[in-house]
């Protein structure tokens, strides 16, 4: 069998492994020999894409010139692209599910629709999409590494993903070209890492506190079987939200309107994530943020910063009380505690977590790389190679079909071993009706309202006959990726029925399929037609944008340099027509070099007009 | 018997062909799928054990690289076994099951009020409702009341322990008795459905007292989001 590699497809990092012999090792960026890959994306409005550290450098933010000037830098404003951070957080969600306060965050299409979608120029972009450009870059890593091809992976998720956000991340896998041949759920995937060391048997405790989410999963562990208890968590809540807790406490002071600037937004966001990483080693630190005519000065020591977010680990606290009851122990029983995710450098959470379950906890693997690592231990399993283990995972979320009286009915309960199945009896309600609507639901509220639809689909066509006499058993699976497969089946007749489920939040089949063609089309064509359309593509926008800021912004250049960006025009203009696709993209060069400092200083006037204004209304 | 799609054994049906350990995806019953004769007292690591070392064999990540309809038959078999021993593991389920199997299901008129829980049962609705009124509004809520109500989820769990131990006992006497004596399913039932009564009014008396603690936490706290 072919080589499976494990990808740990992060909030904040994103790492591909592989086992080597009998162990996993991660594989590193082989150019800079970083592990990490930043799970940052940004687009530009002609379709290139840039991931991990260049696309950091893309992010629009204030920065300090080595002349003292505060120069905004990275792609600004949103006819210039987006540069997109934590899109895992948007993974599996309705448009109408992005919290008010995220939406000034990014230019989102449409937030009405059943799929968040990133705006960028005249595209818009899904979540999977944007997910799968992180799943490409860490393809290439790998490829470029270890000379193999990559075909076929194991991804984990957070244990407490819902089937759409296991769903959505089986997609991205697919738009990546990547076989996903197993999702495995992050803490447990961190288990089997150090499952490896030390294969005692005995109860673990996995707390996984990521960048954008939270797990907690209580495992089993006996002669090389792993088996979940119980898991809980919560897909928002992360070291995100730490940053955005010192993020409102830098910006406290200043006016509303700038707060939700996205320039002021981010450069703020980045002193934050630096100064809680200063905070785990120092017991207080000054945070220094420099905005356009003013600069925010804050003191803030180790003690403050965790009354600021002790009500966060207060939530995650409350959900190991919830698994450990689902698990029917106490925080006695457990033998083992483990910490996984970035966050659990936090010195605040290490306490908590050892206070809350009596006893030390154990990080000797690195937290940044043991999910990685067990994605490698897991596609190890699957291989062959290590048959001694083997991993029995649950379901997070009960899973249930809505009912008379929109009640939500149970059909697998939470936290029962995977994969599993239930059968149920589908009958008609009224004489000759032909269909049967049957709304699924994941949740633990007593209505329909209150669960998350996954799916609703039609049994049909049944024929016609008296209400209640048709039967159709329909079997509702959950596999071992923790998604929900239906089928069915005439009792009478043993007629299989075609189900077609319509996911409620996600891509279609169809969807996938296109975005996929899409993406073919590209790679078929002829390859120097493409380039050709490219640089043509590419000698229109510069032209076109630089018309608009020399006519508004004309006054900023001294003659010599209008002159040259002049020629430079013309030239191009001539020649975007014709065939010669190197001496159109060499002059789209030499007019980018000549014209930087031109936008460096259209873009200073404009950040600095809006912030005078912005501060003038504020005052008035 | 049937016939292995594999390598075409003859055997009795179970889930993994005995000569080639192929996954048969059949719809045998629960103690089949777990090599278990079908009765009422189990021993729990047995069970354990037998669960362990059949998921070893038919889990599909033993089956990553095989065929479709190989890989599918895995899928099922697997969900068949961990629903068995779900089932099984718990006396009361597993007696549900059992008394399925023998034509004989717990209907719904056995959903009635067991006669010797009757008082008690009333008596408990009464304190519920009075502590649904109070609505976790303090001032109205008497110390008293969350103290009756916390002591009689005491009780019931007490008596549905005492009834699941009569359960355990029995199910000895039942697997030697003729399985298809009309008393002795009575019996069974009785308890059976005792037990399951019990379990859903210890559920409600716990819903009740976490809405009723988790409206006094947030009145409390402190109303610091993220």
């Amino acid at each position: 069998m072919s080589t499976i590699f494990g990808i740990d497809l992060g909030t904040t990092n994103s790492l591909i492994a592989v086992m080597d012999g009998d162990g996993p090792r991660v594989i590193a960026d082989p150019a800079t020999g970083n592990p990490l890959l930043p799970s940052v994306v940004a687009l530009a409005p002609d379709g290139s894409v840039e991931v991990g550290s260049e696309a950091i450098e893309l992010e629009p933010r204030f920065n300090v010139e080595r002349n003292g000037q505060i120069c905004a830098m990275g792609l600004a404003g949103d006819e210039y692209g987006a540069v997109i951070r934590s899109v895992k957080r948007y993974m599996g969600l309705g448009g109408d599910e992005i919290a008010p306060e995220e939406r000034h965050r990014y230019a989102f299409a449409d937030l009405s629709g059943a799929l968040v979608r990133f705006q960028v120029g005249k595209r818009s972009y899904t979540p999977p999409q944007i997910s799968a450009e992180i799943l490409r870059k860490l393809k290439n890593w790998a490829q470029t590494a270890t000379s193999q091809k990559v075909e076929k992976v194991v991804i984990t998720v957070p244990a407490y993903f819902n089937d759409g956000q296991r769903q959505a991340t089986k997609d991205a896998g697919r738009l990546a070209g990547l076989e996903v041949v197993r999702l495995v759920n992050e803490p447990t995937a961190a288990s089997l890492a150090y499952g490896l060391h030390s294969m005692a048997s005995g109860r673990v405790a996995v707390y996984d506190l990521g960048g954008g989410t939270f797990d907690i999963s209580i495992l089993s562990i006996k002669e090389g079987i792993f088996e979940v208890l119980a898991t809980n968590g919560d897909t928002h809540l992360g070291g995100d939200d730490m940053d955005r807790a010192l993020v409102d406490f830098i910006l406290s002071d200043l006016p509303e309107s700038l707060k939700v600037e996205r320039l002021a937004w981010n450069s703020a966001r980045g002193e934050a994530e630096a100064a809680k990483k200063r905070l785990s080693s120092t017991e207080s630190t000054e945070i220094v943020l420099e905005l356009p005519g003013r600069t925010v000065r804050k003191n803030l020591t180790r003690a403050e910063f965790e009354r600021m977010v002790d009500g966060l680990v207060d939530r995650t606290l409350e959900k190991c009380s919830l698994a450990l009851k689902d698990a029917s122990l106490a925080a006695s029983d457990i033998d083992a505690v483990v910490l996984v995710g970035g966050s659990t450098r936090t010195p605040l959470v290490r306490r908590r977590v050892e206070s809350f379950f009596g006893r030390s906890a154990l990080c000797s693997i690195d937290p940044d790389q043991v999910v990685a690592l067990g994605a490698a231990v897991q596609a190890g399993i699957l291989t062959g190679a290590r048959r001694d283990m083997l991993l029995l995972d649950v379901v997070p979320l009960s899973l249930g079909i809505e009912t008379m009286g929109s009640v939500m009915e149970r059909l697998i309960h939470r936290n029962t071993t995977i994969p599993t199945s239930v059968k149920e009896m589908f009958t008609t309600a009224v004489d000759n009706q032909t269909h049967v609507d049957i709304h699924v639901l994941q949740g633990e509220r007593e209505l329909a309202q209150d669960c998350r639809s996954l799916a609703r689909f039609k049994l049909g066509p049944i024929q016609a006959q008296p209400a209640g006499l048709p039967r159709i058993e329909v079997t509702f699976l959950i596999d071992a990726n923790g998604i929900l497969n239906v089928t069915a089946r005439d009792e009478r007749t043993g007629r299989e029925h075609s189900v077609d489920v319509k996911p409620s939040y996600g891509l279609t089949d169809e969807e996938i399929e296109r975005m996929l063609e899409e993406a073919l089309d590209l790679g078929e064509e002829d390859l120097t037609q493409r380039l050709l359309i490219q640089a043509r593509n590419d000698a229109e926008q510069i032209l076109g944008a630089l018309s608009k800021q020399l006519r508004e912004y004309g006054h900023l250049l001294d003659r010599a340099e209008r002159a040259r960006i002049e020629e430079l025009a013309a030239m191009l203009e001539a020649q975007r027509t014709g065939q010669d696709r190197e001496a159109i993209a060499a002059t789209v060069d030499q007019l980018n070099q000549v014209t930087t400092p031109f936008a460096q200083r259209i873009m200073d006037v404009a950040i600095r007009d809006a912030f005078e204004k912005k501060s003038v209304e504020e005052l008035s | 018997m049937i016939r292995c799609p594999t390598c075409a054994r003859q055997q009795e049906p179970q889930l993994l062909c005995r000569d080639c350990g192929a996954p048969l995806a059949l719809e045998v019953d629960y103690f089949a799928a777990l090599g278990f004769p079908r009765r009422l007292s189990l021993d729990l690591r047995q069970l354990e054990g037998a669960y362990h070392a059949r998921g070893r064999l038919l889990h599909p990540d033993r089956f990553a690289s095989a065929s479709d309809a190989v890989r599918d038959a895995s899928l099922k078999s697997t969900a068949l076994l961990t629903r068995s021993y779900r089932t099984l593991r718990d006396p009361i389920s597993r007696g549900r099951y059992w008394l399925e199997l023998s034509g004989d299901k717990l209907s719904d008129d056995n959903k009635g009020v067991p006669l010797d829980l009757a008082e008690l049962v009333f008596e408990v609705q009464e304190e519920l409702a009075q502590l649904r009124d109070s609505g976790g509004d303090s001032g109205k809520l008497s110390r008293e009341l969350v103290t009756a109500v916390r002591e009689r989820r005491q009780t019931l769990q007490e008596l549905a322990s005492e009834a699941e131990e009569e359960l355990q006992k029995n199910f000895a006497t039942w697997d030697a008795g003729a399985s298809d004596s009309g008393e002795l399913k009575a019996d069974l039932k009785a308890i059976l459905s005792k037990i399951a009564y019990l379990r859903t009014l210890i559920r409600d008396v716990e819903r009740d007292l976490e809405s009723l603690e988790s409206a006094q936490g947030t009145s409390s706290q402190s109303t610091k989001s993220f």
